[in-house]
This record gives structure tokens, C-alpha cells and sequence, in this order.
């Protein structure tokens, strides 16, 4: 017979925590994953340290070879025939202020006292004469110059020459081909030897810079009247240059005694060239300067249009649409805003060439708008140009951070305001611009980053004149061709050979540029961090 | 004391109404609300408000939260104009028989007389000095002497000097909780409003910060008006001389403040006083 099972026996409900879970390579689901976004930050962290790491590597030896380059400038004789040069240009500069001077004497003669200009130029003969034996005094110098600029050249080139055979025969040993590379004949140059015939010229340059002080002294008493009393304060204002040229004589003559092409370039003037150096100039057949005022000037004019644009537009539009704006015009004005931004930069050149640029120039012609400093506008494509479009690009950043600002500014504050009795105009100028303060200066200051990385349309519209602007213009000068930092390296990157000096020069402006942008955007983080903590 | 003021004071006062059997003392009507209706767009907040608020009394308003108490407050000072899409849809409301919501008031005006402190406390993230002296700045006041004299008399009036005279340059966000309220109050007098309108303004403070701005309440009210909301059934009964409840955007009940809490004439009154709803 069969006996029921007793009651206790009936297993208890079974406690089924335990799951056996999917695995994919001994990972879980959730490690799965947490590995796949984890790699991701990951491998953006590695990519940004990569560039940084291939910046700097490609950068930093611009500063050896930047000295290298100093250093045949003055081996070769380069520098030494440049403290002459110098003094032949400035006397071209006072030559070409005689010149100026006799132009506006025609003009008073012709203008003011109705004579022909046959009776002008007849009036102006003996100044004629001043003018002419001026500007020959120079001759035997600018002779010297002209020869010594060729000799020095030769000894470069001679030097130039045998470092190319010199890598040439590195490279082949390096492929193992010995005998090759021992073939390629390389002599030093040497510097003491080749430098002779322009060490040579030492006593003959004393001697016509004897003849020329005396010129000059002679030049200075002899100086006519001016040929118009209009003209006599620019007459004395030139004597007062011609003595200063005379009073420079003493220090170009000790330069050129103390010259010695065996004295060592010291490594900051590779640093303090590249950062303070006036003149950047690349493939030129005498000397080559990586000097990087002139663009870091441009980058700096540019942005100032540009800002002193986008602030008041950018801003004011916030202002107006976070506080003053009815539902419905916000929803119209911010989307026209921010679609600034959709245009390609590339598109704002062209429109910047082709309309800007060209209605600027034309407003600048008409005539009662000739006040204007800079007015009428030679070139079309200038800072002024490039800037106002670069004001476009800043106003959606500007205005978006600081509609944000204003946004965060807390309501409480207004309704304290008006429940004191303040109209509109009041709490807006008196609490919410106030309060959103900090962050709408960090809204600017990311604007200015967003411009100053902005590479296109300097490129197409800021005229790229490597030089910087005439500041005796005042305000004129913006509306002078510039070139910038971006722009350099998109032009000239491509066309330079790897690992050269120029190449390398052009990274560091890179560098300079990721430093400025990674300065400007922590500022403004701090501002904004600053901010949170005052109101939170 | 500003003299605007004074002559506000001086019209001759509506005669008391008395509401039904208030037992407190006779007091002149210096607001008059009538039968007002008001939208928030489409949706009615208050639905035929009737009300007397007497001159120089604290009248606290109660109810269920959402019942309309801070709407109403607000209507007081055209707060709500603010507000897009709000309106009034039937009623008016008189200041001393000058209907407010009338074409050509002058809104600045009115919020000067008609002061608000709010229920969460909001200073300016200026100095103590400055926050006090705002209003008073916006009216083209310069004078050092008479802005020093203010500060100080406001900030005693707010029962703040003590704690707050060696630091007043000081950023009044740096105060504490219960000081910043007081600090709103000082703000509030400083420009001399006839009014003064409190939304919960104790609701963020702990006990003794609250005792402290109830017995400022009683002081306050020998020269001012105050109309005060409150979800304090204790509060309401300590500092106020008539209480109005209000149910569902309706006025329910307004006596005073004794006959509100010891015999109300509506049972949903009764009820929500006694804490069995609400
Ligand atoms: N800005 C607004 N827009 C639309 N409706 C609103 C607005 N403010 C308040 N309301 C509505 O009006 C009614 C009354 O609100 P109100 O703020 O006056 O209530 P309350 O009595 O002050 O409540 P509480 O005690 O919670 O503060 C509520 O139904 C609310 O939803
Ligand atoms: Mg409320």
C-alpha cells in the first residue's frame, strides 16, 4: 500500500535570487557598458593629449633652429652689413621727406598764389639743387652697401650649400652606403677667410662716413628758406631729423667696431626674436624673420572691430529679448539669432569680399563722410572688413550666453525691484544687468575665442598684408590690410617643407594660439564659477 | 517722512464699515476690495472676492494652499501685471476710495505706497547698505546724510540694527535666513509705504526668527497697514486683528480674527481652523 508522503516533506517555495547572467568575454552587460563609454572619454582624453603632445614636440625645436638661423645671419656677415643698410634707409626716409615737402610747396604755390607751374618749378629750382646733392651724399655708402650685400649673400649660400651636402651624406650613411657618402665633398666654410673682404672694408667705411658728416653739416647750414613761410615749421622740423640721423653715427660706428661673427646668438634671442620681432618674412633671398608682432597685432584689431561690434549687439539683443521681449518676439528673434551661426564662415567671406568690402569702400568716398578717420578707405579688404564679419560670427555666442545669464538671474530679484517702486528701464540697468554680470562678460570673453580662432574669413577678407598697420593714422589704421595668426598658418602650411624652420615656426603660432584660446575660456570659466557661488 | 505720504493720509478716511459681528475695534476701510474677479488666462483664480481691509490693523488672509491668498496679495499692488495673460474680469479694488486698477494710475506710484515682503527672503546681491537704500536711490535720492539716516532708522524699525551696524557694506547675502526676511522688511520701510503686503513671509524661518518678525509685525502695525499670508493657524491668530478665509479662489469667511478661530459662522471655516482639513 502506498502511504501518502508526509506534509513536511513539501519542498518550501525555493528563495530564486541567484541568475545566471549573459557574459560577453567574462564581462556582464552592465561592465559591457560602463567599458563602452568609459573607452570613449577614454579615447578622447588620449586624442587631446596627442595633439598637444604633436604640437609641442613639432613646435618646440622651432626655437633651436630660430637660433641656427640667427647665428648665419651673423656668421655670413648678414647682420654686420644690415647696421649699414639701416643707416643708408634712414637717410631714404629723410630723402623722401624732402620730397613730400617740395609737393605741398607746389601745392601752396600753385593753390594759394595762382602761379603756373612753370613759375613754381622755376621757384623751386634752388631747392631742387639742396635736394639732389642731398640725396646723392649717400652714394658712396649705398655703393658699399650693394657690394657687401653680395658678398654676404655668396658666403650664405656657400653655407647653405654644404648643410644640404652635409644631411645629404647623413642620409647616406645612414642607408649603409659608406663609400657614396664619402664621396659627397664637403669643405667647412670658412668664416674668418670669407668674411675678409667685408671685415676689409672697415677703414673705407670710416672714411665716407667722415665725408658724410661733413656733407651733412654743410647739407644743415646750407638748407634754403622754405620756399613758402607756410612751409618754414617743416623746414626747421627737418633739421631737427637730419641732426638726429647726424647723432646716430657715433652708435652705428661702434656696433660695426664691436661686431664679432664668433660671438654666440644666446638661446632667448631665439625667443624674445620670435616674440617681439617686428617683421615676419619667409623665402626672402637676404634673411628670413619669424617675427610675430605683425599677426599677433592683426589678430588683436580684428578682434577689437569685431567685439566692439558684437558686444553692444549681442548683449543688448539678450537684454531686450530676456527681458523686455513678449513671448511671441522671443520666439522669433532667437532662432534669427542663432542661424547666424548655420552660415558657413566660408560664406561669410565671399559676402565679405564681394559685398562688404566693397560697400565699405564706396561709403568711404562719399564726401560728407570724409571726417571719418581713415576715410576714403584704399583697400577693400582690411581689418575693418574682416572684423565686422567676424562681429557676426561672435553675436550668436554672445548672445546665447548671455540670454543664459540673464535667464539664471532669479526672478525674485525683478519682483523685489518693481515692489520698490522700479520701472523697467531701472531694474534692468540697476539688478538684472548687474546680477548677470559675470556671466555676461565670460558670454564676451567666449565670444573672443570664438574670434579669434576664426580662421576663413580673415583669410579671405583681412587683405593678409604681413606688416603692421600705420598707428600715426589713429583710428585709420583699421582700415589698413592686416594678417593674422589663423590665417598665416591655413596660407603658408601647406606650402612649407616639413620639419623646416618656417614650418616649425608656423606651430608655434599654433601653440601661441592654443594657449591664448585655452586662457581666454578659463577665465571665462572662472568668472562664471565666481558668479554661481555670489547668488547660489 | 515723505510728504506724498502725509497728504495720502490726511484725505479724509471712508466711514467703517464693520464686518458682521466683529468684536474688534471700529476701524476706518482703507482698502476696499469689491467683487472682484480674477484670470490667469483662461483659468478664473478668484471668484467675486468682497473685502475691507481696515487702516493700521493686521488683517492675515488663510487657506487651503491654492485657494487664491497670494493671488489676491498680489492684486493689491498690480504685482500680477507682470504676470502675461492676466486680468481682472469683474470688481475693483479702492485705496483709500482711489480705484487702482483704473486707467491712468500710475503703477510705480502705487507700489511705493503698497510695499511687499516676500515669502522667500530675495535681498539684492548688493551690500546691506545698498539694499536698503534702493528705493530710495530710484527716486533720485543722493544725499549721504539722508540715505544714512534712513538706513539706520529702517533697519531699526526692522529690529536688524543691532545685529547689522558694523557690517552694513557687507553683502546682505551673507545674513542668515531670518535676517535677510528682516532685512526685506527694512528694505520694504525705507521707502515709506502706507502698506505692507507679507506672502508667508515666515514660512522659511525657524522658530525664533519667526517670533522675532511677529513681534516686528506688532510694532510695524502703529504705522502701517499690513495684510499678511499665512499657512500659520497660530501666526494668524497671535498677530492679526481680522483674518479672511478662503476656499477655492472664494471668500468663505471674514471677521475678526478672534471670532475666525473661537466661533466661526461657516463650518469650513470651523473645519480648517481646527486643523480637520485643508
Ligand atoms: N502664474 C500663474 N499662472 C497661472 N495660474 C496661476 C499662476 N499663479 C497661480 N496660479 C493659479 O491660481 C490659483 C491660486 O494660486 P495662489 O498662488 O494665489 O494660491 P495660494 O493660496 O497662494 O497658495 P499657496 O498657499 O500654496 O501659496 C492656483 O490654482 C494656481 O494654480
Ligand atoms: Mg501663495
Amino acid at each position: 500500500m502506498t502511504t501518502e508522503p508526509p506534509a513536511a516533506a513539501v519542498p518550501p517555495p525555493s528563495f530564486a535570487i541567484v541568475k545566471r547572467r549573459l557574459s560577453f568575454f567574462g564581462l556582464t552587460l552592465d561592465e559591457c557598458i560602463q567599458v563602452f563609454f568609459g573607452g570613449n572619454a577614454f579615447v578622447a582624453v588620449v586624442v587631446l593629449a596627442l595633439i598637444t603632445y604633436f604640437l609641442f614636440r613639432e613646435g618646440s625645436q622651432f626655437f633651436g633652429q630660430n637660433r641656427q638661423n640667427l647665428t648665419v645671419y651673423r656668421q655670413a656677415g648678414l647682420e654686420y652689413v644690415d647696421f649699414m643698410r639701416r643707416q643708408e634707409q634712414a637717410h631714404t626716409a629723410l630723402t623722401r621727406g624732402l620730397f613730400e615737402l617740395r609737393m605741398r610747396a607746389v601745392v601752396d604755390l600753385t593753390e594759394r598764389q595762382k602761379l603756373s607751374l612753370a613759375d613754381a618749378n622755376q621757384r623751386l629750382a634752388g631747392f631742387d639743387d639742396y635736394a639732389g646733392r642731398f640725396d646723392d651724399a649717400i652714394g658712396p655708402l649705398r655703393g658699399m652697401v650693394a657690394d657687401l650685400t653680395e658678398v654676404a649673400t655668396a658666403i650664405k649660400t656657400k653655407f647653405t650649400i654644404n648643410e644640404d651636402k652635409m644631411e645629404e651624406r647623413q642620409q647616406l650613411l645612414e642607408a649603409g652606403r659608406v663609400a657614396e657618402s664619402e664621396a659627397v665633398k664637403v669643405e667647412a666654410v670658412d668664416f674668418e677667410r670669407e668674411l675678409a673682404p667685408i671685415l676689409g672694408t672697415k677703414e673705407a667705411y670710416l672714411e665716407i662716413n667722415r665725408a658724410l658728416k661733413a656733407e651733412f653739416a654743410t647739407l644743415l647750414q646750407r638748407m634754403p628758406p622754405a620756399p613758402t613761410p607756410a612751409l618754414q615749421v617743416e623746414v626747421e622740423r627737418f633739421k631737427v631729423k637730419v641732426q638726429a640721423y647726424l647723432d646716430t653715427f657715433p652708435s652705428i660706428e661702434a656696433n660695426l667696431a664691436a661686431w664679432d661673427y664668433r660671438r654666440p646668438v644666446p638661446l632667448w634671442k631665439a625667443f624674445s626674436a620670435y616674440l617681439f620681432g617686428r617683421q615676419w618674412l619667409t623665402a626672402s633671398f637676404w634673411q628670413d624673420w619669424y617675427g610675430v608682432v605683425p599677426l599677433f597685432v592683426g589678430s588683436l584689431m580684428v578682434s577689437a572691430v569685431a567685439l566692439f561690434l558684437a558686444i553692444p549687439l549681442g548683449v543688448g539683443a539678450a537684454v531686450y529679448v530676456n527681458q523686455i521681449a513678449s513671448a511671441r518676439e522671443q520666439r522669433f528673434i532667437k532662432p534669427c539669432i542663432e542661424f547666424i551661426s548655420a552660415f558657413p564662415s566660408v560664406v561669410l567671406g565671399f559676402f565679405g569680399i564681394a559685398v562688404l568690402g566693397e560697400a565699405l569702400r564706396s561709403m568711404s568716398q562719399v564726401t560728407w563722410l570724409q571726417w571719418l578717420p581713415g576715410f576714403p578707405i584704399a583697400e577693400r579688404l582690411n581689418a575693418l572688413t574682416a572684423g565686422c564679419l567676424l562681429g557676426l560670427i561672435a553675436i550668436p555666442t554672445i548672445f546665447t550666453l548671455a540670454e543664459d545669464a540673464l535667464q539664471n538671474v532669479p526672478r525674485s530679484f525683478k519682483e523685489a525691484s518693481y515692489a520698490l517702486g522700479a520701472t523697467r528701464l531701472q531694474t534692468i540697468t540697476r539688478i538684472v544687468v548687474p546680477a548677470g554680470l559675470s556671466g555676461i562678460i565670460s558670454a564676451v570673453l567666449l565670444g573672443l575665442g570664438r574670434v579669434i580662432g576664426e580662421t576663413m574669413v580673415v583669410l579671405l577678407c583681412a587683405g593678409n598684408r604681413i606688416a603692421i598697420p600705420d598707428f600715426t593714422e589713429g583710428l585709420g589704421a583699421f582700415v589698413q590690410p592686416v594678417h593674422t595668426m589663423t590665417g598665416i598658418v591655413a596660407q603658408e602650411m601647406g606650402e612649407v617643407v616639413r620639419g623646416g624652420i618656417h614650418y616649425r615656426a608656423l606651430f608655434v603660432v599654433g601653440i601661441f594660439l592654443f594657449f591664448l584660446s585655452l586662457g581666454i575660456n578659463f577665465l571665462a570659466q572662472k568668472i562664471v564659477r565666481r558668479y554661481r557661488i555670489s547668488v547660489g | 517722512m515723505d510728504s506724498p505720504t502725509k497728504s495720502l493720509r490726511s484725505v479724509s478716511h471712508h466711514p467703517a464699515s464693520p464686518d458682521g459681528k466683529s468684536t474688534a475695534a471700529v476701524a476706518p476701510t482703507l482698502i476696499d476690495i469689491e467683487n472682484l474677479d480674477f484670470h490667469y488666462g483662461a483659468t478664473q483664480a478668484l471668484h467675486g472676492i468682497s473685502l475691507k481691509v481696515p487702516d493700521r490693523q493686521v488683517t492675515a488672509f488663510i487657506g487651503p494652499s491654492g485657494c487664491g491668498k497670494s493671488t489676491l496679495l498680489r492684486c493689491l499692488n498690480r504685482m500680477n501685471d507682470l504676470i502675461d495673460g492676466t486680468r481682472i474680469g469683474a470688481g475693483s479694488i479702492k485705496i483709500r476710495g482711489v480705484d487702482i486698477y483704473q486707467r491712468d494710475v500710475d503703477v510705480i506710484e502705487l507700489r511705493k505706497r503698497v510695499g511687499m515682503v516676500f515669502q522667500k527672503s530675495n535681498p539684492f546681491p548688493k551690500s546691506i547698505y545698498e539694499n536698503i537704500t534702493y528705493g530710495l536711490r530710484l527716486q533720485g535720492v543722493k544725499d549721504k546724510g539722508r540715505l544714512d539716516e534712513v538706513v539706520e532708522k529702517s533697519l531699526r524699525g526692522a529690529a536688524l540694527w543691532d545685529e547689522v551696524k558694523d557690517r552694513l557694506h557687507a553683502s546682505g547675502l551673507g545674513l542668515s535666513g531670518g535676517q535677510q526676511q528682516r532685512l526685506c522688511i527694512a528694505r520694504t520701510i525705507a521707502v515709506e509705504p502706507e502698506i505692507i503686503l507679507m506672502d508667508e513671509p515666515c514660512s522659511a524661518l525657524d522658530p525664533i526668527a519667526t517670533a522675532k518678525v511677529e513681534e516686528l509685525i506688532h510694532e510695524l502695525k502703529l504705522k502701517y497697514t499690513i495684510v499678511i499670508v499665512t499657512h500659520n493657524m497660530q501666526q494668524a491668530a497671535r498677530c492679526s486683528d481680522k483674518t479672511a478665509f478662503f476656499y477655492l479662489g472664494k471668500l468663505v469667511e471674514f471677521a475678526a480674527t478672534r471670532t475666525i478661530f473661537m466661533n466661526p459662522e461657516n463650518p469650513q471655516t470651523e473645519a480648517y481652523v481646527s486643523g480637520r482639513f485643508g
